[in-house]
């Protein structure tokens, strides 16, 4: 029943023939255009029960962008990151990874959910760095980055245990390939997750205020790891409060209030010279 | 073993290099210790009690020891106690698997398969399994013929409910359908202890939900589940001598059959009573291992020692040579 209803208000927030034949265009006759589009979100809401976390957040973020979400607590950041992989339903508007939809399939005008079967094949593509590391507490560290891509997409084990030792070797855990989680310290926590998500070759990052947990020695660390990925030309949504890693590193910044994105460019613009009161006094305060 | 031993020493040496460094130190505090006399006055007191507990059994003659010796390795109580553990080992494994289905069931979207969870739970739970057990064992008496086939519809298999169903089918059912009633609770509570994070973790990863459960959620759920299981079953072991009510002849029926010819009732329950405290023993030690193994990884410290190796740091602390002080 809510699902008609999400559906419906899907179809009063956009116009649904109009978008479908725009990324349509995009996709297919002008290709050289510029960096295919990753991330696109149109007037995304989400709503539990009376109140709305999200209200209309537009959004676009090109291969091999950084776009750093930047805002106080409870603007909608982490909640915007989870539609992306839709562990969050959206409850209006339209949200797209890749030119597919997130959580639907489209045929004429119509809607029909996915299967979860579906989700789950778009989210391994997905990868995402969440703030308390959520490794598996019962595997070893490379227990934790072999087993999505061998249980998930069956990826042989000889081949996959070698790049999950290429890929701690990058983030310099190589030599606690044999630690469990719990014995080592946040910092290598993250790292690790990091590792894990890279593994499963994601053409996308999530990452939810990755050093937001961690000692403040260690946050650095993260940001260089990060910053590694950045240059190799990983495409990455980052929501943060590290404000001089977003000047350094992001493409494009947007800075959210309410569920809203108040402002949003290039760190030049929006951290030097915000055009929004609500943006200016942020920044002061953080800074 | 040897590892065992050779890592049992080395502990040892650990801490007597620690004890000694302690003694060299010239800050070391020198003090009279706290006196504990209450704990004086306590062992004495148990002391007392332990050497009057041994002495009636050994003095009083109607405990009747040798005919405990003569029927405690007897073929007829080994049967028995063989039927027990069987009748354990099987109600365990019906509980266990069924119990993590019922347990999924029960935390299902899907309301009917949730209620369906809840509502097997409420019977199987809320009634003595004693009166489950003569129920199945009477099961014929309510369908005097079972059969396989389509509901409504055509029956591939049919056949006589008392053929069908042995006293020892019924004392498997009885006790493994509750069981499965506990042990739900039991994974249930395992389950809903393991951090959402970690769904989190493996749905991002492109989990789906039984794999994340298979792989990432139960096997976290464990260290809380194995705990009660072990005290699960080692409380089956017990319980099962209910099955005497239906003639099957365990631990506890095979005894009683020889007491009611000889009259020799006390020795033959002491009988009864050494292989069950036996049986638990074993089931206790095989618990701690079977807890340490589930628990890796999440200890912060360095793993606990098993009494095993304790035991062994003891005897080789006791003999350790002194010539490693300077």
């Amino acid at each position: 029943m809510t699902d008609v209803a999400d559906v419906a208000d899907v179809a009063d927030a956009a116009d649904v023939a109009d978008v479908a034949d725009v990324a349509a265009t995009i996709d297919l006759t002008k290709p050289a255009a510029g960096p295919a589009e990753i991330v696109r979100a149109e007037k995304v809401k989400v709503r539990f029960g009376r109140t709305d976390v999200l209200c209309g957040i537009d959004l676009t973020v090109r291969a091999g962008e950084v776009c750093c979400l930047i805002g106080p607590s409870g603007s909608g950041k982490t909640t915007f990151l989870r539609c992306v992989n839709h562990l969050q339903r959206i409850s209006a508007g339209r949200l797209w990874v890749s030119g597919e939809l997130v959580g639907y399939r489209q045929r004429g005008e119509r809607l029909y959910e996915l299967k979860e079967s579906e989700v789950a094949r778009r989210r391994a593509g997905i990868g995402m760095v969440f703030q308390r590391f959520n490794l598996f507490p019962h595997l070893t560290v490379l227990g934790n980055v072999v087993e999505a891509p061998i249980r998930v997409r069956r990826e042989p084990k000889a081949e996959v245990r070698e790049r999950a030792m290429d890929l701690l070797g990058r983030v310099g855990m190589a030599s606690f390939a044999d630690a469990y989680p719990g014995r080592l310290s946040g910092g290598q926590q993250q790292r690790v997750a990091i590792a894990r998500a890279l593994a499963m070759r994601p053409e996308l990052m999530l990452f939810d205020e990755p050093t937001s947990a961690l000692d403040p020695e260690l946050v650095g660390d993260i940001l260089d790891i990060m910053r590694g990925l950045a240059a190799d030309g990983m495409t990455m949504l980052v929501v943060t409060h590290e404000i001089g890693f977003a000047r350094d590193v992001a493409d494009q910044i947007v800075f959210m209030d309410g569920g809203a994105v108040v402002e949003h460019g290039p760190p030049a613009a929006v951290l030097d010279d915000p055009s929004h009161e609500r943006t200016r006094s942020f920044l002061s305060k953080v800074r | 073993m040897s590892t065992d031993a050779r890592a049992a020493s080395r502990e040892a040496v650990a801490s007597q290099e620690a004890a000694t460094s302690q003694a060299v130190d010239p800050d070391a505090i020198i003090a009279v210790p706290v006196r504990h006399p209450g704990r004086w006055a306590a062992s004495v007191v148990l002391a007392v009690l332990l050497a009057m507990a041994v002495h009636s059994l050994v003095a009083n003659p109607r405990f009747q020891w040798h005919v405990v010796g003569q029927y405690l390795f007897s073929e007829q109580v080994l049967r028995g106690l063989w039927t027990t553990l069987y009748l354990t080992a099987i109600a365990m494994v019906i509980g266990v698997v069924l119990g993590v289905v019922l347990a999924i069931m029960r935390m299902s979207p899907n309301p009917l398969v949730a209620g369906s969870g809840w509502l097997y739970i409420s019977v199987f739970r809320g009634t003595p399994v004693l009166v489950q057990l003569i129920f199945w064992n009477f099961i014929a008496a309510i369908y005097p013929r079972l059969s396989l086939g389509v509901p409504f519809g055509p029956e591939f298999v049919s056949g006589n409910a008392n053929d069908l169903v042995k006293p020892i089918t019924a004392a498997i059912l009885g006790l493994g359908l509750n069981e499965a009633a506990y042990m739900a609770e039991i994974v249930r509570a395992g389950i809903l202890s393991v951090d959402p994070g970690q769904h989190e973790a493996a749905t991002a990863l492109g989990m789906n939900r039984m794999l994340a459960m298979r792989r990432i959620i139960l096997p976290q759920a464990m260290r809380i589940i194995i705990p009660p299981t072990g005290n699960e079953t080692i409380s089956m072991l017990k319980t099962s001598s209910l099955v005497s009510v239906i003639a099957i002849t365990d631990l506890l029926y095979s005894v009683q059959i020889v007491y009611s010819r000889t009259y020799q009732t006390i020795p033959l329950l002491i009988v009864a009573s050494l292989w069950y405290l036996a049986a638990t023993s074993v089931l206790t030690v095989g618990q701690f291992y079977l807890e340490r193994w589930v628990g890796r990884g999440h200890n912060h410290h360095r793993t606990e020692s098993s009494p095993w190796r304790r035991y062994l740091a003891l005897l080789v602390s006791l003999r350790a040579p002194k010539e490693r002080t300077p």
